[in-house]
C-alpha cells in the first residue's frame, strides 16, 4: 500500500517535469521578460520613465521589424544573413533617389523594396533551384550587395536624404512611428501566419518539405516568397533607421542582422524551421532591446551588453534543447 | 534451469503520464531466441530502450549475468556485452564496411596510428563468423538496406556482444534477405549469443523463437515456449481477436477503367511499367525492397519526373507532372515512410488533415475555421482517431493513429484513385484491421486503390490482382485466386522469364 503510493507520487513527479518542460518550451520566452522587467525594476528603475521606454520602444521597433521577415524564413528551416546588406542598400538608395527632394521619398522607397525584392528573389533562387545553404546563399548575396552598393558610390556616397523621412520621428507620448508600423506588421503577419492558408503552408514547408511536396504544396514557390518578404522587412527596417539618422551611414543597422536572428531564436522559433512564431519574437526583440538599454543604464562598458547578450542567447537555446529532447 | 543471462523484475516506465510498462517481468537464457512481440505502443521498445541504458525505469531491477545493475551508460552497457540494433540503422554511410565496424575502437599500432591491415582482418574474420561475403572496403552508401543490417551485426560481435537486441530487423528486408538473416541467428545462436527478436511478423517469430513474450499495453501477457503456442493463439494475445477476421471480404463488381500507365519510366530504377486500375478495385503491388515498388507510386503520383511513357485517368483527361496536378486530377499518394514523407510530425492534426485542401476550405486566401474543425471533427469519428485534441501535435499519436491522420488527410481530398505504399507498416493489428475496413469501404464507394506492400499475407488478402515487380519491370501479373506466396516470390526473386522457364 505505502509502496504503491510512493510509486503513484513519483509518477506524478515526472509527469509534472514533462508538463514544466512543455511549458518553458512554450511560454518560457514570456516568462524571460516578465522577470527581467522585474530585475530591471530593481536594478534600473530609470529604465520605466517615459523617456526611456519611448527610446527602448523605437529601437526595438527598428529590430523588430527586420526580424518579422527573419522569423518567417526561420519557419521554413531558412536563415538570411543579407539584411545587413540591404540596410546599406536601402540608406545609399534613399538617398541618390531622393536626394533631398521630398517628392522623391515614394519613388526611393519604391526602388529600395524593388531592389531588396531581387535580393530575396536571389536568395529563394540560390537556396531553392540551385540547392545551396542558406547560410551559404545569404551570406554570399551579403558580401554581393555590399560589394555593390560600395562599387556604385565609390565609397562617398551622394545625395542627401529627404528631410520629411524624418517623419519616422514623430511620435505621440511612446508611439512612435516605428513602433506603430511594427506593430501593424506584427498584427498583420500574425494572421498571415495563423489564419490564412500561405501562413499553413510556410508552417508545413518548414515542418517536413518532403511530406508538404507531395501534399501538393509548391514549396519552392513558398521558399522563394518567404526570403522576398524577409528582404522587404529588412528594406522597411533601413528606410525606419535612415530617416532616423537622416544620413547615409556605411555602418547602419551593423549588428540588427544577426540581432534579428537571436531575436527569433530567444523567441522559440527552431532553426530546424516549423516551430514558433511572431508573438514569441516580439518578446526576443524586447528582451535583447532591454538588456542593451539596461547596460547603458547602469554604466557598463558597451562589450558587457555583448556578453549579455550572447550568454541570453545560449541560454535560450540550452534551454528550448533540452525541453525538445524530452518532449 | 540454468541461470538467466538476463532477468529484467519489475520494470515500469511512464512517459507524460502514460505509463508505458507496468511492472514487467522478462528472462532470458544464454544461447536461446526470444520473440518479442505486441501492437505498436505496446511497449516493446520502451522495455528494450531501458536494457540499453536509453531510458531510465522509474522502477524495478536489471539483472545481467548475476549481477544487479546499478545506473550505467549505453556506452558501460555496451562493454557489458548488450547490443541493441535499431530499425533506423546508424552507420556512417561515407565510411567504408570495416571503419563502421570499428567505429571510435579502431585497432591502433604501437605507435598509435590507425592498424588498416588489422581493421580489415579482423573484420573479415566477423563477417565470415556470420557467413557473409561482404567486401570490408566498400562503402556503406553503396550497401543494399539488408547488407547495412549485416555490417551493424558485425559491429555488434565486435563489441563481444553476448545478447543482441533486434528491433524488428524484418521490417526493412524481404525474400531471400530474410532468409539470411535467419541463418545469421541461428549462427549466432550456435555461437552462444542470446537473441532478443522484436516483430509485428508472427511467421518469423514461430521460425526462429525458442520462447515468445507477449506484451501488450505496456504489461505482459503471456511467456510461452514457441512449442506451446499457435498462430491463433498468438494473435489472440496479442490482439483479443482472432486471425479470420483480419482481411474483411465483401463481394463487389469490378468497375470501369480508372487509371491507365503506358510503359512509364523514370530516371529511378523503374524501367517500363504498364498497368490498367478499375474503379472499385484493390490492385496489389508485390516484390522486394528495391524492386521499384515505391519508385513506381512515385512515378503514378508526378513525385519523380517520368523518362517515357504516360500516366492517365481513363476517359482521356489530362496528364498530371507534379503531385499538385495529380491531386487535383483525382489522385492521391500514402506515401511509404510516414514520418519523413507523410506527416507534419511538429504540426497539429488539424493542420495536418486540412493541407491538402486548403483551397477548398478558404476563401481570399483565409481558412474558415468553423468548416475546417467540421472536417476535423468529421475525419475523427470516420476514422475513429484516438486524439486528446485537434490541436495535438501529430509527433504524440501512436503508429496507427498517426497513419489514420494521414489517410484522412488524403480522403479529404475526394480521390478516384488512392495509392498506400504499406500502408500497415509500423501499425499495430487493431490499426491494421480498421485500415483494412476503410479500404474495403473505399473500394464500394468506386474508388480505385493500388496497394504496395511487402506482407504478403496482406497483398494476398486484400488485392484482387496482383502485380509482382522486379528489379523495375512488372514481373507477372497473378489473380487473387491462383496467388500464394511461394508463386509471388518466385516472380519476385526470379523475374518474369526466368519463372516461366523455371
Amino acid at each position: 500500500m505505502a509502496l504503491a503510493k510512493r510509486k503513484s507520487g513519483l509518477a506524478l513527479s515526472r509527469d509534472n517535469r514533462w508538463r514544466l518542460r512543455k511549458f518553458v518550451a512554450d511560454y518560457g520566452v514570456y516568462i524571460a521578460l516578465a522577470i527581467l522587467l522585474l530585475v530591471a525594476a530593481v536594478l534600473t528603475p530609470k529604465l520605466f520613465a517615459v523617456d526611456t521606454i519611448a527610446v527602448v520602444m523605437r529601437q526595438a521597433a527598428q529590430l523588430g521589424i527586420v526580424a518579422i521577415g527573419q522569423t518567417l524564413v526561420l519557419l521554413v528551416a531558412g536563415l538570411d544573413l543579407s539584411v545587413g546588406g540591404i540596410f546599406i542598400m536601402t540608406s545609399v538608395v534613399v538617398a541618390e533617389v531622393g536626394n533631398g527632394r521630398n517628392e522623391m521619398i515614394a519613388p526611393a522607397i519604391l526602388t529600395a523594396l524593388a531592389l531588396g525584392a531581387l535580393v530575396g528573389l536571389g536568395n529563394g533562387l540560390l537556396v531553392t533551384k540551385r540547392r545551396v545553404p542558406p547560410f551559404v546563399a545569404t551570406l554570399g548575396m551579403l558580401v554581393l550587395v555590399k560589394g555593390a552598393t560600395q562599387a556604385y558610390t565609390r565609397g562617398v556616397p551622394g545625395g542627401f536624404v529627404p528631410e520629411a523621412l524624418g517623419i519616422v520621428n514623430q511620435s505621440w507620448f511612446v508611439l512612435s512611428v516605428p513602433l506603430a508600423l511594427w506593430l501593424g506588421l506584427n498584427a498583420i503577419f500574425i494572421f498571415v501566419l495563423r489564419g490564412t492558408s500561405y501562413g499553413r503552408r510556410v508552417y508545413a514547408v518548414g515542418s517536413n518539405i518532403e511530406a508538404a511536396r507531395l501534399s501538393g504544396i509548391p514549396v519552392d514557390a513558398i521558399r522563394i516568397s518567404v526570403y522576398v518578404l524577409g528582404s522587404l522587412f529588412a528594406v522597411v527596417s533601413g528606410v525606419v533607421l535612415t530617416g532616423y539618422v537622416l544620413y547615409v551611414d556605411r555602418f547602419i543597422g551593423s549588428g540588427l542582422d544577426l540581432d534579428s536572428i537571436a531575436a527569433a531564436v530567444v523567441g522559440g522559433t527552431a532553426f530546424i524551421g516549423g516551430r514558433g512564431g511572431l508573438l514569441g519574437t516580439i518578446a526576443g526583440v524586447l528582451i535583447i532591446q532591454i538588456l542593451s538599454t539596461m547596460v547603458v543604464l547602469l554604466g557598463l562598458d558597451v562589450e558587457v551588453q555583448f556578453i549579455i547578450k550572447g550568454l541570453v542567447i545560449l541560454g535560450a537555446v540550452t534551454l528550448y534543447s533540452v525541453a525538445a529532447t524530452e518532449a | 534451469m540454468s541461470k538467466p543471462i538476463l532477468e529484467m523484475r519489475g520494470i515500469s516506465k511512464s512517459f507524460a503520464g502514460v505509463q508505458a510498462l507496468k511492472n514487467v517481468s522478462f528472462r532470458c537464457q544464454a544461447g536461446l531466441v526470444y520473440g518479442l512481440v505486441g501492437e505498436n505502443g505496446a511497449g516493446k521498445s520502451t522495455l528494450m530502450k531501458i536494457l540499453a541504458g536509453v531510458y531510465k525505469a522509474d522502477a524495478g531491477d536489471i539483472i545481467y549475468k548475476g549481477m544487479p545493475r546499478l545506473s550505467a551508460s549505453t556506452g558501460e552497457i555496451i562493454a557489458s556485452g548488450i547490443s541493441i540494433i535499431y530499425q533506423e540503422l546508424a552507420l556512417v554511410p561515407q565510411m567504408s564496411v570495416a571503419e563502421n565496424i570499428f567505429l571510435g575502437r579502431e585497432p591502433r599500432t604501437s605507435m598509435g596510428l590507425l592498424d588498416l591491415g588489422r581493421l580489415y582482418a579482423r573484420s573479415d574474420e566477423l563477417l565470415s563468423r556470420l557467413g557473409v561475403a561482404l567486401d570490408t572496403r566498400s562503402l556503406v552508401s553503396q550497401l543494399t538496406i539488408a547488407q547495412q543490417q549485416l555490417v551493424e551485426i558485425a559491429k555488434a560481435l565486435s563489441q563481444d556482444a553476448d545478447l543482441i537486441v533486434m528491433d524488428e530487423p524484418s521490417a526493412i528486408l524481404a525474400g531471400s534477405e530474410l532468409d539470411q538473416l535467419f541463418d545469421i541467428i541461428a549462427a549466432l545462436k550456435a555461437q552462444g549469443v542470446t537473441i532478443i527478436y522484436i516483430s509485428h511478423r508472427l511467421e518469423e517469430v514461430f521460425r526462429i523463437a525458442d520462447e515468445v513474450t507477449v506484451l501488450k499495453d505496456g504489461e505482459v501477457v503471456d511467456s510461452r515456449p514457441i512449442g506451446q503456442l499457435n498462430r491463433h493463439t498468438l494473435v489472440r494475445l496479442m490482439v483479443g481477436r482472432s486471425l479470420d477476421e483480419i482481411f474483411p471480404q465483401t463481394d463487389h463488381e469490378q468497375g470501369d477503367l480508372a487509371l491507365i500507365a503506358d510503359d512509364i519510366a523514370t530516371d529511378t530504377i523503374l524501367d517500363g511499367v504498364s498497368l490498367r486500375l478499375h474503379a472499385g478495385e484493390i490492385l496489389g503491388i508485390a516484390g522486394m525492397v528495391g524492386s521499384g515498388r515505391t519508385e513506381l507510386a512515385r512515378a503514378l503520383f508526378g513525385a519523380d519526373p517520368l523518362t517515357r511513357g504516360e500516366v492517365r485517368l481513363a476517359g482521356a483527361t489530362p496528364q498530371w507532372k507534379t503531385p499538385s496536378q495529380a491531386i487535383r486530377a483525382g489522385v492521391a499518394l500514402v506515401p511509404e515512410d510516414r514520418k519523413s514523407q507523410g506527416l507534419f510530425t511538429a504540426l497539429s492534426v488539424r493542420i495536418n488533415v486540412t493541407i491538402p485542401i486548403l483551397s477548398r476550405l478558404s476563401r481570399l486566401g483565409i481558412v474558415r475555421r468553423q468548416t475546417e474543425e467540421q472536417v476535423v471533427e468529421d475525419a475523427r469519428q470516420r476514422l475513429s482517431i484516438v486524439m486528446t485534441s485537434p490541436e495535438q501535435e501529430t509527433q504524440y499519436l501512436s503508429g496507427g493513429n498517426q497513419q489514420k491522420v494521414v489517410l484522412a488527410k488524403w480522403l479529404e481530398t475526394a480521390p478516384a484513385v488512392i495509392i498506400l505504399d504499406e500502408p500497415t507498416r509500423g501499425v499495430d493489428v487493431g490499426a491494421k484491421f480498421e485500415i483494412y475496413k476503410l479500404m474495403r469501404q473505399l473500394n464500394d464507394r468506386g474508388i480505385a486503390i493500388i496497394m504496395i506492400s511487402s506482407e504478403l499475407p496482406e497483398v494476398i488478402g486484400m488485392s484482387d490482382r496482383i502485380l509482382v515487380m522486379n528489379d523495375g519491370r512488372v514481373a507477372g501479373e497473378l489473380l487473387r485466386e491462383n496467388a500464394d506466396e511461394e508463386r509471388i516470390i518466385e516472380l519476385a526473386t526470379l523475374g518474369g522469364a526466368e519463372a516461366q522457364s523455371a
